[in-house]
């Protein structure tokens, strides 16, 4: 070039040019602060409020407390004033967080176009589109009008149907999948009335589930948790020590047959069989004390259940069945529960709780039941029958019911709704059954809505917005008002509330009178919403078990050509599907599969060689699931990836329910299969046939070994050991060269003040992982999805440890070793001397801190650590907004490169020691409490000073002295965490 | 060879001056910061000797001091206290005008990783100048000290507060 830019010159410009460019980039924009304009009298930025409501992620209906920052809710609580909850909640309670944050929730009113396509539409446009249907369906004649809804409480339930009843339709249906009906059919037939009995499992001394997972989804899953560690707590019975025995008949373990003593292996839907076998043999051994006369006639209506043909359907052995007669009937308070959809099951659990006298102690029905909520199954089909016979001009599905998604196949709702000439949905997060409709409505989520619930009497439970909507959503029940004062004119002149908000409070009002605490006046509705409701004890009933109810048992049988059966079995998390678009319940794996973000098919070792697979290794590491079958049901064919797993039967496929969406937002869709499409209407259970097909899947689980190796992590000893005070030792690895421990090469620390500890009793936890959900919540965990776990990656702080007792451990073990594991806080902390910047060090109250933004990642901390609990974020977290507003500002939110791990939630104690200094008073025990010991249903984790005696914590360990243990205390670390063995029954294998 | 040194070492250079350059702390305190009203300390705290904490109410309560709130303003000079409303605050006493809040641009801003509470430095009697600055001369707050935790750490050493860092890093 001889005209134009030598290379110099260009040079000298881009330089100059880029520097100058730079310059002005240099001073960011300022932050802002942004006061209120007239601040609320009761919020205090930077103070959290408290707000109680109800849960409304399944029916058991816990009272809950919501922590409120600024405005947003940042985290759940258990409401200790609830008998329910009693301060704990579920992991799917805690994730109700991501269900009001969704990033998928619906923000507008959406209207489907002539080429299927949603296009955004204005609020008028689109209830004048509503109210102008719903005038001319009815004007068209009565019923032409269909509501399909999930249970909503009985003051908003009560408003649908006044809704309905203005346009002249009676087709209003309360729809639950996982529902009551079985239990309440029986218990009309045995006790002549259709309430639901209430199971005190604390009260029991033997305790034989048939088929009720009452650990995980079956009833009230907190309560029962509590209940059961209770049950299992060491404690004197006649004359000696010992603790509830417990069988549990299902296909699979689960984490419910991972606590009982006896795994019953049976064939799905014969636990009803068994059940009846168990009550034959209890007749004639002559246990039913309580049956009198009746004794023989019962034995002879069960002349069908003999144990030996009932052995040969279900796949329990004879010496099983009659083990579990021998305990019921050995008990002083046996209780026998039942599970899954057969009314059989309860007709027998019924027969055996009344007849052996725990009707009234264990079992009771309480005086002032609530009216059922959910439809019964009979009346939800007959609507959607009509609504596929063309006879409903309008379908409005509405609060989360996805009908499309849970009802069964043979219903051919799916085919029925989107024939329908028209559909409208209302709820939050856009599901599987919002495809189906021309018209959707964003409503208020449960944590923004007023409401109520009645999950049993004497339990009255309020449920309040616990801030202003996330999204420019409705209340669906204003709508339905508006719309009935509009278009059915004197139909809807009885209707006299205003809105939703307006009906709670009246019906709060009727209840105040039904109390009589007309007195209280105003004071009264304060009191109700500070405490979450009303919590009475309802007086039990005397009730007579009707022992003509078992003319004529039949329970369901599974008859199978091929020696198959698919036990489909709903997920602890994912539940009937509602919670696959939270993403911590699609991370924290399955506790007694420890899989995620996925469907499998769980297949016993000798099932799965006759189908031709097998485990596949790639080096050490063990493939959860690769191969792939394909499982042929009567409703279709879906394929699976196989988890090779003793803890199923042989000869049972079990698959979780929960996956399988087409359309549920970004977490949940496309995400493997929908089992309730291969289910029939009354059962869990389906024949089928499997073949390997050549597709291969990968699995993802965060797992390690399922095996110990003989290391002491989860550390056990026999009821009989700990009543003689045998203390069973522990093997350390490497006994001869390791120095007499614990072995102190420095001055040990001094801790003139707080030394945090943490004790665990590894017999109560159940795993069931509503500590690992609330370190989430409250630690701003990020969640990496199937991939990032799959590079091991998974970044929760605590995390539930799950082995397989190998064949020689399983005599003197229980049926699986559970145990939660966490930062150890240790004296002796390895991760602390290796750390190059002082990032990792001991603070002078005993914990281990982490200091993020030291760190510089040199991951040496992780490397040392024997006990795995250091996470690295290898990525930057994301949170698609608005998730963002669920994070916690009192922790900081960590960038990529920076090590991070249990803190035993040091904000927590910063604050309260905060508080106690303010107020010039010393700390007291319990006011601190770490989020997991907090959500722990089975108050598994206790948290406290170990300076103090008189805490709670040290008592614990003083009170259990045999069962101490601390976690590979080879490594001489000497963890802040002790640990309390878990209890097994010697002669326990039924 | 100089041909191609002298632009290198340019490039290097004003890279190094570029990377120093976006370095600066963006949660260092700002002497630079203008408010979107010319709210002045010094006639409020230093003239009328208003404390504080008459504003700032939430120093005692809570980690933030919080600025107050619109109607904190409105108190005083939306009454007929002040000889009716100076023209400076009517938009937000007017009847007329939705209220709005005040984006007022931090001075102040520490980092995520720094969990500062006003609370118990209040109540341990530490004087709102001695981090801020004697405030109540200002017009424009400026900040006196380069609030870096060598700063915070002086204070505490001469106290006798924690050096804990986990109290203030998690």
């Amino acid at each position: 070039m001889s005209d134009g830019l030598s290379r110099r010159s260009f040079l000298k410009l881009a330089a100059t040019a880029g520097a100058a460019a730079a310059i002005p980039g240099c001073e960011p924009a300022a932050r802002k602060i942004i006061p209120y304009v007239v601040p609320d009298e009761n919020i205090i930025p930077g103070v959290p409020s408290y707000f109680a409501t109800t849960c409304g992620e399944c029916s058991a209906g816990c009272g809950i407390i919501a922590k409120v920052r600024e405005g947003r809710v940042i985290k759940l609580e258990g409401n200790p004033a609830d008998p329910i909850s009693q301060g704990a909640i579920c992991a799917r309670g805690q994730a109700a967080l991501q269900g009001v944050y969704n990033p998928d929730r619906l923000s507008k009113p959406k209207r489907r176009k002539a080429d299927g396509s949603l296009e955004e539409i204005g609020w008028d446009e689109a209830l004048k589109l509503f109210n102008d249907r719903l005038a001319a369906a009815a004007k068209a004649g009565k019923d032409r009008i269909a509501y399909i809804g999930a249970p909503q409480g009985p003051t908003l339930d009560r408003l649908t149907k006044l809704w309905a009843g203005a346009f002249g339709s009676s087709r209003v249906v309360f729809w639950e999948r996982i529902g009551t009906e079985p239990a309440r059919a029986a218990a009309d037939a045995c006790f002549g009335r259709r309430d639901l009995p209430i199971y005190q499992l604390d009260r029991a001394d033997v305790i034989v589930s048939f088929g009720a997972d009452f650990l995980e989804t079956w009833g009230s899953p907190v309560e029962q948790t509590r209940q059961y560690a209770d049950f299992r707590t060491p404690r004197m019975r006649r004359g000696g020590l010992s603790i509830g025995k417990a069988a549990y008949v299902s296909p699979r373990m689960g984490i419910t047959g991972a606590k009982c003593d006896a795994w019953v292996p049976a064939n799905p839907g014969t636990e009803g069989a068994v059940a009846l076998a168990v009550l034959n043999v209890m007749a004639g051994a002559g246990s039913l004390r309580h049956a009198g006369t009746a004794a023989s006639a019962i034995q002879a209506q069960l002349a069908a259940y003999d144990p030996e043909s009932v052995s040969r359907k279900s796949g329990v052995p004879v010496s099983q069945i009659k083990q579990m007669a021998d305990w019921l009937g050995q008990a002083e308070s046996p209780l026998a529960l039942p599970g899954g959809d057969d009314p059989q099951t309860y007709l027998a659990a019924y027969a055996i709780n009344a007849l052996t006298g725990s009707v009234g102690n264990a079992m009771v029905f309480l005086a002032g039941a609530p009216a059922e909520t959910a439809s019964r199954p009979q009346e939800t089909s007959a609507v959607v029958q009509a609504i596929g016979a063309g006879q409903v001009d309008v379908v409005v599905i509405a609060a989360g019911a996805n009908p499309i998604f849970t009802m069964p196949a043979s219903w051919g709702a799916a085919t029925a709704i989107g024939r329908a000439p028209f559909v409208v949905w209302f709820g939050d997060a856009p599901d599987d059954s919002a495809q189906a409709a021309q018209l959707l409505i964003p409503t208020h989520h449960h944590l923004e809505s007023w409401r109520d619930s009645a999950p049993r009497a004497g339990i009255y439970g309020l449920g309040q917005p616990v801030m202003q909507p996330v999204f420019p959503s409705r209340v669906l029940h204003d709508i339905l008002l508006e719309s009935a004062h509009l278009g059915a004119g004197e139909a809807a002149q009885s209707i006299t509330w205003e809105n939703a908000q307006d009906a709670v409070n009246a019906a709060w009002q009727e209840l105040q009178s039904k109390l009589g605490l007309d007195p209280m006046g105003a004071e009264f509705w304060n009191q109700m919403r500070r405490n979450g409701g009303s919590f009475e004890r309802a007086k039990a009933l005397n009730v007579a078990f009707n022992p003509d109810a078992l003319k004529g048992a039949t329970p369901a049988r599974v008859e199978s050509e091929s020696a198959l059966l698919l036990a489909a079995f709903p997920h602890p998390f994912l539940y009937d599907g509602r919670g696959a678009n939270k993403p911590w319940l699609q991370e924290i794996p399955e506790p007694s599969n420890q899989i995620v973000w996925d469907s499998w098919a769980e297949i016993h070792p000798e099932t799965a060689a006759q189908l031709g697979l097998q485990e596949h290794y790639k080096s050490t590491y063990l493939y959860a699931g690769i191969d792939v079958i394909e499982i042929a049901t009567p409703s279709g064919t879906l394929e699976l990836a196989v988890h090779i797993t003793p803890l199923v039967k042989p000869g049972v496929i079990a698959a979780p329910i929960g996956q399988g969406h087409t359309s549920y937002g970004r977490y949940a869709s496309g995400r493997g299969a929908n089992l309730w499409a291969f289910l029939p209407a009354g059962s869990r259970a389906v024949p089928v046939r499997a073949r390997k097909i050549e597709r291969q899947y990968k699995l993802v689980t965060p797992l390690g070994k399922s095996d110990m190796m003989g290391r002491s992590i989860v550390e056990v000893m026999s009821v009989e050991q700990l009543a003689n005070g045998i203390k069973p030792p522990i093997e350390l690895e490497e006994e001869e060269n390791t120095p007499k421990l614990p072995y102190e090469m420095y001055d040990a620390w001094q801790y003139t003040g707080h030394k945090w500890g943490m004790t665990i009793d590894v017999n109560a936890c159940t795993g069931c992982s509503a500590c690992v959900a609330a370190c989430y919540a409250e630690n701003n965990l990020p969640f990496g999805g199937k991939e990032e776990v799959d590079k091991g990656r998974v970044m929760s702080w605590i995390r539930i440890e799950r082995f397989i007792p190998s064949a020689d451990e399983a005599a003197a073990a229980p049926n699986l070793y559970i145990a939660p594991v966490l930062c150890q806080q240790c004296d002796h902390a390895p991760c602390e001397p290796v750390c190059p910047v002082f990032a990792s060090h001991h603070t002078p109250e005993g914990l281990n801190a982490q200091i993020y933004n030291r760190c510089v990642g040199t991951r040496f901390c992780e490397n040392n650590c024997p006990y795995k609990v250091r996470r690295f974020n290898w990525y930057p977290a994301e949170w698609p907004e608005p998730l963002n507003l669920q994070l916690n500002p009192d922790v900081t939110v960590r960038g990529p490169g920076v090590m991070e791990k249990c803190t035993f939630c040091i904000q927590r104690i910063t604050n309260a020691e905060i508080d106690a200094r303010t107020e010039g008073r010393q700390l007291v025990d319990g006011e601190i409490i770490t989020a997991c010991a907090q959500a722990c249903p089975a108050r598994a984790i206790s948290f406290g000073d170990l300076n103090d005696a008189n805490s709670a914590m040290v008592k614990r360990r003083i009170d259990n002295p045999g069962r101490t243990y601390t976690m590979l205390p080879e490594f001489n670390a000497l963890p802040a965490i002790t640990y309390l063995r878990s209890l097994y029954w010697e002669k326990g294998k039924a | 060879m100089n041909r191609i040194l002298i632009p290198v070492a340019l490039l290097l250079f004003l890279s190094g001056a570029a990377t120093v350059g976006f370095s600066e702390r963006p949660w260092a305190p700002r002497s630079d910061v203008e408010q979107p009203i010319p709210f002045s300390h010094r006639v409020h705290a230093g003239i009328n000797k208003i404390p504080c904490q008459y504003c700032h109410e939430y120093a005692r309560r809570s980690a933030t001091s919080g600025v107050p709130p619109v109607a904190r303003c409105v108190g005083c000079h939306g009454s007929g206290l002040l000889g009716g409303i100076k023209p400076i605050t009517q938009p937000w006493t007017d009847d007329h005008q939705p209220p709005f809040e005040i984006r007022w641009n931090r001075v102040y801003a520490l980092p995520d990783f720094v969990k500062f509470v006003h609370k118990p430095h209040i109540w341990a009697g530490v004087a709102c100048q001695e981090c801020h600055g004697p405030v109540e001369t200002m017009d424009r707050v400026v900040p006196v000290h380069e609030i870096n935790m060598g700063f915070c750490i002086n204070c505490h050493t001469k106290r006798g507060a924690t050096q804990d860092c986990f109290v203030c890093h998690h």
